[in-house]
């Protein structure tokens, strides 16, 4: 016996590749979005990674630094190094700001998380956990870390708000849990950058201050002059990060820091839900809903075009029943076309997915589980799909062969 | 009407006797066929002829074994298949054993080769591929067409496809042959030399054959000829001119 | 037949199709995703010697800031100079407003003169208690020679001793009067000098040659004591105030060489030199306070209050194993760099000592020196991961 199916597939083979390449395109496309919600995932988990940091000491009742915003004094990190359990512990400022570069007439700025660390080196909380170009910064001002996502080169000056940097250094997946790419300065010009605004405002905030009959008396000279400078300073920051001994217990750490410190502490894993259910929550339902949406599309597409390629045979059915064939031996070149029109949608979507992932702007992920499980989709798929067009096959009426 | 006995050999040859197949039920019946019977020998080839309406397809799908008629008695060499109910389990071996069609467009499978067209119904059958292939050779040879072996069908000219079709008909060797407008869309030349074709074959192989036909060429071909109108048949001799 | 032979084509084409979709979905199992290879890139360890460098932040000051002012409230009458102009030791740059202080000299005059007639007057009558002392002396050397001689009574001559005695006494009485008048004629005197000393407090001197930095009030402005109406500096006297954060300051130290970089002199560093870390650091922002000499002053001196960016560099180290920053990574709470040791993945912890300004860090335990270490990684890297040396990790540069 003959591979009816294979006879078909090899006599009509350009038609059944192009109508697999474009199975796979929708299948790709299905791939990709789930890449998209699963990088949206990632990101956040990213962000506490690459932190560096196993408990986040945040402004009491917040929950900052990235779901919420929080405040608190620079020096409550000396208190927190004291605690039992603490191996390090640093400050750490974020804010989102535009970032521009330097010299280069044509580079438009960039929308970073400018995240301010003490240059302690590798290893201490709020560091980049690697480089791929460059080095960790060193001087205590105007250094910058940036991740590849900015599109900035080692060597290259950047402002941010009113000073001028340069990158040293270079870093990968440091990303913000929106994907905004992250730039690493030392945290005294970061908590400058996060509080003093630009030269206008300053002139018009110490006019103000002048005006002030109780801040400016003629009487107290210098007083004036005090006031400005305590006006234009900051000590502020908006979390301290925490790395705790080897072998001891995140929670165990955190709790005596609740108590007696007045401040919030969530654990990673604890962080990892705040980012994850609050902060990233509706914007990965938008997308996990549109997926939905999607791989039923393009089921129903699938099955639709195996349907139809099917009842296109009609004829060569019904004169196959006239002539004799077993009804399992149609069933099984239904399926069998419909299967291997599965495997090449889904060998095409998977590897244009894998090419044209890198492309997007944030980060996409695919995950073989969801290559696993979107591959044993299209199998069942097709062979429901078929199964219908094997139904309205073998229903045919071997008499139609025979005309009127 | 005439019932000719032409001594059928005991395995061969058709038999029809009081066939009747009414459609619907109720109000709505149409009678197609009232009372049709036909007796045809093994080697021979008769015509039948009739306008349309007049029930000429149902009588082969019901010859067919595709649709069951509602009464009457069909009797296939020494099996009767039909009395007044299906004496068959499984049609499906009839049709592929028992009976071979030949249809008005040649219907052959686009996506096999001239040899696998014909070759499908042996191997089918569980003939191994070799041997079914080598007979399907033959098969064509015979019908002077062997130099398409490993063509498409969209290849072949309109002769060479019916021709290929026959031979598709002829190869399980089955006892009746159906033949539905077979020359219709032919002309005058290759119409006769299908006819020509059924002949020999029917000859050779001791196969009954019934072409239902109208077309007006091959007609004078027919040595007997069942007209058909209204359900009802008759048959009268027929010219029998330009075969031989 | 030619039908053969297209159809053994076909056969190969769809053959060949089928065996590139097959390797371009390895492809994308193995060279992509979890199970590729993650590509780093790495160098030789080298044993050399670094010259550690500490940074800072600083401003440009004048070492003395002299802010003249009145020391007590008053208005201002002139302010001679302004801000930029060179003025030398003693140029009168202002005068407050004396108010009544002429007036208050001139009533002091009058006093004085008084307390001179006072004294004159006190001296003639020293004259007459003189005369008068001495003719009673001489009378009462008369009687005595008399009494002697019997010629008068006794009573006679002590009444003439008695003359003698009170002419004496005025004598005295005088005398005192005199020393008073004196007095008072010098406190007259000093309180003339002190009050033209105020007058002159009035006057605001330059007490330095320099430049005027700043004129804080204009004519007939009330200012208050301590409020400074001018600010002179010497321009050849600036130093950098700059401040180190605290721990990145280890080692600095007095007589330290400097690069300094100010905007104003076009960014190409100049020389200093540390002139002393201050006792006070700052406890608020953590860094550690020093000051910075020139060690030319500037032909032009730069704006004060200029930001400069000081590097104070420190001796060079012993030789010994030196490593990028960029390769030390903290794996299970120890620090240590990664190294492929034969093909394989390893971590080596390490003790770290100091680190220079371009991230070489010393390493003083765990690594001797001519190991292959992975500088950058293109992923985190964990024990078992697999890896794939390339020259560059992000491409080539432009």
């Amino acid at each position: 016996m003959i591979s009816l199916a294979g006879r078909d597939i090899a006599h009509a083979w350009s038609k059944f590749v192009f109508t697999g390449i474009g199975l796979g395109l929708l299948i790709g496309v299905t791939l990709t979005m789930a890449g998209v919600y699963r990088g949206m995932v990632d990101d956040a988990k990213a962000l506490l990674d690459n932190s560096g940091a196993d408990l986040w000491v945040v402004q009491q009742d917040t929950q900052g630094p990235y779901a919420e915003s929080s405040s608190l004094p620079d020096d409550n990190y000396r208190a927190i190094l004291g605690m039992a359990g603490v191996a390090r512990a640093a400050n750490v400022t974020y804010l989102t700001m535009q970032v521009s570069p330097l010299g280069d007439g044509q580079a438009r700025e960039v929308r970073t998380m400018v995240v301010g660390v003490t240059p302690d080196g590798a290893g201490h909380p709020g560091q980049p956990s690697y480089l791929v170009d460059g080095r960790h910064l060193t001087r205590g001002h105007y250094e910058a870390v940036a991740d590849i996502a900015t599109g900035f080169k080692v060597g290259q000056r950047i402002r941010i708000r009113r000073n001028d940097y340069t990158v040293v250094g270079l870093t990968r997946r440091m990303v913000s849990s929106g994907g905004d790419p992250m730039v690493f300065i030392p945290i005294k010009d970061a908590q400058q950058a996060q509080f003093l605004k630009d030269n206008d405002a300053i002139v018009r905030q110490r006019e103000r201050t002048a005006q002030n009959p109780a801040l400016n008396r003629p009487g107290v000279p210098g007083l004036l002059d005090a006031v400005i400078a305590s006006q234009s300073s900051n000590t502020s920051v908006n979390a301290v990060l925490v790395q705790i001994e080897a072998g001891t217990d995140p929670e165990a750490v955190a709790e005596p820091i609740r108590r007696w410190k007045r401040l919030s502490v969530y654990t990673r894993t604890q962080m990892h839900m705040i980012l994850v259910d609050k902060l990233i929550a509706t914007a990965a339902r938008q997308i996990a809903m549109f997926l939905v949406i999607l791989a039923v599309v393009s089921a129903a597409i699938v099955a639709f075009i195996i349907y139809t390629l099917t009842l296109g045979k009609i004829r060569e059915i019904a004169v196959l029943k006239l002539i004799g064939t077993r009804n399992r031996t149609i069933a099984s070149m239904i399926m069998q076309q419909a299967i291997a029109l599965g495997l090449i949608g889904f060998v095409v979507g998977k590897v244009s997915a894998t090419f044209w992932a890198p492309i997007f702007p944030k980060y996409v992920l695919l995950e073989s589980g969801d290559a696993v499980r979107g591959f044993v989709t299209v199998v069942i798929i097709c062979v429901l799909a078929s199964i219908l067009a094997i139904r309205a096959a073998l229903n045919v009426d071997p008499a139609e062969a025979i005309g009127g | 009407m005439d019932k000719r006995d032409n001594n059928p050999s005991p395995d061969r040859g058709i038999r029809i006797e009081g066939l009747r197949k009414v459609y619907g039920h109720g109000d709505t019946a149409v009678e197609a066929l009232k009372d049709v019977n036909m007796v045809v020998a093994p080697g021979e080839v008769v015509g039948l002829i009739g306008p349309s309406g007049s029930g000429k397809s149902t009588l082969l799908k019901c010859l067919g074994a595709v649709i069951e008629p509602t009464s009457g008695r069909m009797v296939l060499g020494q099996d009767v298949i039909y009395d007044n109910h299906w004496n068959i389990s499984d049609l499906r071996v009839l049709r592929r054993d028992k009976i071979g069609f030949v249809f008005q467009a040649p219907y052959l499978i686009p996506f096999l080769d001239v040899t696998d067209n014909v070759a499908l119904l042996p191997m089918l059958a569980g003939v191994a591929n070799a041997e079914a292939r080598k007979r399907a050779l033959e098969l064509l040879t015979a019908l002077d067409v062997q130099h398409r072996a490993k063509a498409m069908p969209s290849q072949l000219s309109g002769g060479e496809q019916q021709r290929v079709s026959i031979a598709r008909g002829l190869i399980n060797r089955p006892p009746v042959i159906l033949a539905d407008e077979p020359t219709a869309p032919l002309d005058s030349e290759r119409a006769l030399a299908v006819i020509r074709i059924l002949n020999q074959m029917a000859r050779q192989y001791d196969t009954a054959i019934i072409v239902v036909t109208h077309d007006e060429k091959i007609i004078p071909t027919f040595k007997r000829i069942y007209h058909i109108r209204d359900g009802v048949t008759h048959d009268e001799v027929g010219e029998g001119r330009g075969i031989d | 037949m030619k039908q053969a032979l297209a159809s053994r084509l076909r056969s190969i084409s769809i053959g060949a199709v089928l065996l590139l979709m097959l390797g371009l979905l390895a492809y994308v199992a193995l060279r992509t995703g979890p199970l590729a290879p993650v590509p780093v890139s790495v160098i030789m360890i080298e044993k050399r010697s670094i010259s550690p460098a500490l940074f800072g932040i600083g401003t440009v000051e004048a070492q003395f800031t002299h802010r003249i002012g009145p020391v007590a409230a008053g208005r201002v009458q002139t302010v001679l100079v302004q801000p930029g102009e060179s003025v030398k030791a003693g140029q009168l740059l202002g005068e407050m407003d004396p108010v009544d202080m002429e007036q208050r000299i001139a009533a002091l005059e009058a006093s004085r003169k008084r307390a001179e007639a006072n004294l004159l007057a006190v001296q003639a009558q020293m004259l007459e208690a003189n005369v008068r002392t001495q003719f009673a002396q001489s009378q009462a050397q008369r009687y005595e020679q008399l009494l002697a001689a019997r010629s008068i009574s006794a009573e006679t001559a002590e009444a003439k001793r008695q003359e003698l005695q009170i002419a004496q006494a005025a004598l005295a009485a005088v005398r005192a009067n005199q020393d008073a008048s004196r007095q008072d004629l010098l406190r007259a005197g000093a309180d003339i000098a002190a009050l033209t000393q105020q007058r002159a407090n009035l006057r605001l001197v330059s007490p330095v040659n320099g430049i005027v930095t700043r004129r804080n009030a204009d004519r007939g402005t009330t200012v208050v004591a301590g409020q400074a109406v001018v600010e002179v500096v010497e321009p050849s006297r600036l130093w950098i105030h700059v401040r180190f954060d605290q721990q990145r300051a280890h080692g600095l130290r007095a007589p330290l060489p400097a690069q300094v970089m100010l905007r104003s002199l076009g960014n190409t560093p100049v020389a200093g030199q540390v002139l002393r870390v201050e006792p006070h650091a700052d406890a608020v922002t953590e860094e550690v306070l020093a000051k910075v000499v020139f060690a030319q002053q500037p032909q032009v001196p730069p704006p004060i209050g200029e930001l400069a960016a000081v590097t104070v560099k420190l001796g060079a180290l012993a030789t010994g194993p030196v490593v990028p920053n960029a390769s030390i990574h903290r794996v299970d709470g120890r620090l240590g760099v990664w190294l492929v040791d034969a093909g394989d993945l390893r971590f080596a912890p390490v003790r770290t000592g100091a680190s220079d300004l371009e991230g070489n860090v010393q390493i003083l335990d765990g690594l001797a020196g001519g190991e292959e270490l992975v500088v950058y990684s293109f992923k985190a890297l964990t024990i078992g991961s697999r890896i794939k040396l390339v020259d560059q990790i992000i491409g080539k540069k432009p």
